[in-house]
């Protein structure tokens, strides 16, 4: 520490460059038997060496694409028509998205499947969790069987739910018309518009209740003993436990499977693009596919760059929640 | 320990019944599609869409033969002019009354995958050591930020973020090659990699490479010799879940790979037969494409809940 | 943030201006903006939700740069 220059803060905004800060922070955060190796060229230059390549990756593989798309967003560029005049046209794109009635229904479409699918994912994946943890034998092996469809391609994996749900020679169709007595060839789960949107919410369910089971089971594995213990002592009932002590201790990791969750299937597009590409008509249109059918069938650009960006205002807001509670769950 | 407190901590074996029970049925219904993916690439095509569906079934590998290639129909003259069939693929499909034209695009398409994936996963673990140990060793300023600049990449709508990469790849010529879906996937997964390495690489005490360092060793020779190999574990579960992502990706690979890079997730859905989808083909496809997940998945169980957590949750 | 300027800043900083409060009312804000872009009632509240996400995006940037 005190080799550092006297006088002058460490840590300030008008310090000369980031780099020079990396390696002043880097010489400090080694103990003092170390600090003159770290001191010398070659080491400050490790800690840089290591992280710029990924910054720089990123860089030129997400930032740059991000800013070119904030840029396209301000034009009426079409993809399809390099040679056009692009003329820029200001918010206009932005007003149009947000007046526009059809990325309206398409956001309500989005809603409907995050609601559906993270309520049914959090009831069901925080049950199997809650019955996992009562340690029956054999728990180990079949909490990893049910892990199994969370790990698979959800794009492969959602095209055969196809054949599943086939509405004549379909396994699904026939187990659910096996148990309601309804006529096999009735259950249209990908072209019924009021089955279509079901049909994507129980494949998704069925995939990623793992996740919401996996984080929930870490939760409840984190509430020690000895805090049932003591409520034992107090009498208190197996009902009231649950309510005032599983629950809220678990609910740090619960927030942290649905913000999760939440974010991937707002921005979902394999499993819709597969089973029903957005049809019947736009029943199943969430707003990955208006973006993909603006973007790489109608070609505007500039217009789908605008939409994008919406999107990504909105998943960067979720994810800042999402590292707060991460880091939460973190010092636990 | 009092009678009370057992009671909790060791649930009763009522409680503990009903629960497996309970478990163990989800667990067997959730596995019924993919025994089905399963039974159904042993299935011929007449048996695949039958009514009732059926669970017993005499196996066949034409669903194999399909996938593998491509068949043209023909008189049944022609077929018997032909010398006999050299193998089993041969025969079923004279049976059908066609022969085969040629090998599909399954093969290509597969290894495309391999490439891309493997690639990928091995510059995202490289990226992602390095970054990892800098974040986990140095006091880097604004590290919170750096971290969450890279975490919140990998939180990017796959299609905005394809739509600027499209047009860039367009510029520089990288459209529909391995490269650049390589370069793609590697941005999307060294966030995972920074984020699990640095959790793995903290476990890792200083002392060590302080002894080394004060043997003599420098800074890199330290990373070299003592805290990789401390890590291997670590790096080891990080390339399996890279590597998962990346076989498993469909957005970037649908909208930006059309022909000679595509992989196998886009292209497994478009295998058809004649009047629709050859199910039996798509299903034995999807078995090939499936079975390294799960045996991936065998050997990850300890590590998953720190992998879908960046690292985050441990225990 | 380096513990020498946060040690500085926290006598003069006011109390209101804490990051945990203010964080939060980011978190409110954000998830404000997300209901106005899911609800079906207003076509208006859908204009405006991109607008509030921003703000509550931008605000949870600033304050989560706020001391403690």
């Amino acid at each position: 520490m005190q080799d550092l220059p006297a006088g002058k803060p460490v840590v300030t905004d008008t310090h000369p460059s980031l780099l020079d800060r990396t390696m002043e922070a880097a010489a400090r955060a080694t103990p003092e038997p170390l600090a003159n190796t770290v001191r010398g060229l070659s080491d400050r230059m490790v800690a840089w060496l290591f992280i710029a390549p990924t910054i720089l990756l990123l860089l030129a593989i997400n930032i740059f694409p991000l800013i070119w798309a904030i840029q396209l967003s301000f034009t009426n560029y079409r993809a399809n028509r390099p040679n056009e005049v692009v003329k820029n046209i200001g918010l206009q794109n932005y007003e149009r998205i947000l007046t526009d009635t059809d990325t309206w229904i398409a956001m309500q479409t989005t809603a409907h499947f995050v609601f559906w699918t993270i309520l049914l994912q959090t009831l069901i994946g925080f049950t199997l969790a809650y019955l996992i943890d009562r340690k029956f034998r054999g728990h180990a092996f079949w909490t990893t069987i049910i892990l199994v469809p969370m790990m698979l391609s959800p794009a492969v994996v959602g095209n055969f739910w196809r054949f599943l749900y086939e509405p004549q020679i379909g396994l699904f169709t026939y187990i659910v018309s096996f148990f309601t007595g309804i006529a096999t060839t009735d259950i249209l789960m990908l072209s019924n518009v009021k089955l279509a949107p079901w049909s994507i919410i129980i494949v998704d369910t069925w995939m990623w209740t793992p996740y919401v089971m996996l984080i929930c089971l870490a939760g409840l594995r984190s509430i020690p003993d000895y805090i049932y213990e003591a409520a034992e002592v107090d009498r208190a009932s197996n009902w009231r436990q649950f309510w005032s002590i599983t629950l809220p201790m678990a609910l740090p990791f619960i927030m942290l499977a649905v913000l999760f969750r939440g974010i991937e299937n707002f921005k979902m597009f394999d499993m819709v693009n597969l089973l029903t590409g957005g049809g019947p008509g736009s029943t199943t249109e969430v707003a990955s596919i208006t973006l993909k059918r603006e973007a790489f069938e109608k070609w505007r650009t500039g217009f789908s760059s605008a939409f994008a960006i919406i999107l990504f205002v909105a998943v960067f807001g979720l994810a800042n929640i999402y590292v707060k509670v991460l880091n939460r769950v973190k010092s636990r | 320990m009092s009678a009370a407190a057992h009671s909790v901590v060791e649930p009763s074996t009522t409680s503990k019944r009903v629960a497996a029970t309970l478990v163990i049925v989800y667990a067997v219904v959730s596995m019924i599609p993919l025994f089905w993916i399963f039974a159904t690439s042993f299935k011929t095509p007449p048996d695949s869409i039958a009514y009732p569906p059926k669970v017993v079934f005499t196996p066949s590998i034409e669903g194999y033969c399909n996938l593998f290639t491509t068949r043209t129909r023909q008189t049944a003259e022609y077929i018997n002019s032909l010398p006999p069939a050299t193998s089993f693929c041969d025969e079923t499909t004279r049976k059908r009354n066609m022969v085969i034209a040629g090998p599909s695009n399954f093969l290509p398409r597969f290894l495309n995958s391999i490439v891309i994936a493997f690639g990928s996963t091995f510059l995202a673990v490289f990226l992602g050591t390095l970054a990892a140990y800098g974040f986990s060793r140095f006091k880097v300023p604004l590290a919170d930020d750096l971290l969450f600049f890279i975490l919140s990449t990998r939180f990017m709508p796959p299609i905005a973020v394809a739509i600027p990469i499209y047009l860039m790849y367009r510029e520089i010529g990288l459209s529909d090659t391995a490269l650049g879906m390589i370069l793609l996937y590697t941005a999307v997964n060294v966030s995972l990699a920074v984020w699990l390495l640095k959790g793995f690489i903290d476990e890792i005490p200083r002392e060590y490479e302080e002894a080394a360092m004060i043997d003599g060793y420098t800074r890199l020779q330290a990373f070299w010799r003592v805290v990789l190999p401390q890590a291997t574990t670590g790096i080891a579960a990080t390339a399996i879940f890279c590597l998962i992502f990346a076989w498993n990706e469909y957005a970037f690979a649908a909208l930006l790979t059309s022909g000679t890079a595509q992989t196998a997730p886009p292209f497994i859905p478009t295998i058809i037969g004649e009047g629709g989808q050859d199910w039996p083909a798509v299903a034995a496809g999807t078995t090939i494409f499936l079975v390294p997940i799960l045996v991936f998945t065998i050997l990850l169980r300890k590590q998953l809940l720190r992998g879908i957590t960046f690292g985050a949750v441990r225990k | 943030m380096s513990a020498v300027t946060t040690k500085k800043r926290r006598s003069a900083w006011p109390r209101i201006l804490r990051r945990g409060l203010l964080e939060n009312i980011a978190t409110v804000v954000i998830g404000l903006g997300f209901l106005m872009l899911f609800q079906p009632f207003a076509i208006t509240l859908y204009t405006w939700s991109f607008v509030t996400m921003l703000a509550g995006t931008v605000m949870f940037i600033v304050v989560s740069k706020f001391p403690e």
